[in-house]
């Protein structure tokens, strides 16, 4: 049986679908009696989200449209599309 | 790997052939998370700023040599990542992408036996917007993000990002999956104890 720090070291690799079917069953096991993991999970998986929402955020910076102009006009010959 | 549509299988061609609007897709698209991984390798923002266009440059030169056995983002990742590696030899500077020893924010979590000593519990309450502590909770995630030791930052950042999948981020980054899921775990744990915190 899986305790809560071994269910806990593998929530990333759970919801990244990473474990074979045997040790997610596992987990899935533990998870079905144990509401602190079951939480933990949860949050693990909100983390995953709003990571990639927040890095979607932050995409563009100030000075982008310069950097980009500069990365053309260091490539005349490549300008056939404009 | 994903299904990659017909209009992706263009792209590359499309960029070949000089195409702006193609490029320039692309550079809104990864040119933030190639920033910020490379802040992450070079150890500044002006520096990573630098390494990254010299990458998109050797990108534009190089895309006729594309081949698609891996995906255009893995490619592309791969070309600024060595970009930034040399850089990095160059000024002297290492970073440990070793996932070893190290103690994560879990560590006095449990009791002898492995249970939890305080249950975690639900965060209902936790939205992308939600202002806690006067900022955003997405404010602060990229705080948190920002405060991760460079080889965890490097990780979750390459992870979050569209189009990469998990064996083209360990090939960017030199590193085995092993190693790239452990990172990846404690970068999580992390952010997610600056949020708890909070609440
Ligand atoms: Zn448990």
């Amino acid at each position: 049986m899986l305790n809560c720090k071994d269910v806990a070291a593998r929530a990333s690799a759970l919801i990244d679908g990473e474990l074979s079917g045997w040790q997610a069953m596992q987990m899935r096991l533990h998870l079905a009696m144990c509401r602190g993991c079951s939480a933990f999970v949860g949050q693990i998986r909100q983390t995953r989200d709003l990571t990639e929402a927040a890095l979607r955020e932050g995409t563009a910076h100030p000075g982008d449209d310069a950097r980009l102009a500069a990365i053309l006009a260091r490539l005349p010959d490549q300008r056939r599309g404009v | 790997m994903r299904n990659r549509i017909d209009d992706e299988r263009q792209v590359p061609d499309l960029l070949a052939s000089g195409d702006r609007a193609t490029f320039e897709r692309l550079y809104r698209q990864h040119n933030g998370a190639m920033i910020r991984v490379c802040t992450a390798i070079v150890g500044n923002r002006a520096a990573a700023e630098e390494v990254v266009q010299d990458g998109w440059i050797a990108i534009l030169q190089n895309i006729g040599g594309f081949e698609g056995r891996a995906s255009l983002a893995g490619w592309m990742f791969a070309i600024v990542l060595n970009k930034a590696k040399s850089r990095a030899r160059r000024d002297g500077r290492s970073v440990s992408f070793d996932a070893g020893g190290e103690e994560n924010s879990l560590a006095a979590a449990f009791d002898g036996r492995g249970r939890w000593k305080d249950m975690p519990e639900l965060w209902d309450e936790v939205t992308p917007e939600r202002i806690l502590a006067g900022r955003r909770v997405l404010d602060h995630v990229t705080a948190a993000i920002e405060a991760l030791p460079p080889a965890q930052r490097a990780v979750i950042v390459l992870r979050g990002q569209h189009g990469l999948d998990p064996a083209e981020v360990c090939a960017a980054l030199g590193i085995s999956e092993g190693n790239m899921r452990v990172l990846l775990h404690r970068a999580r744990l992390a952010v997610r104890a600056a949020l708890d915190d909070l609440l």
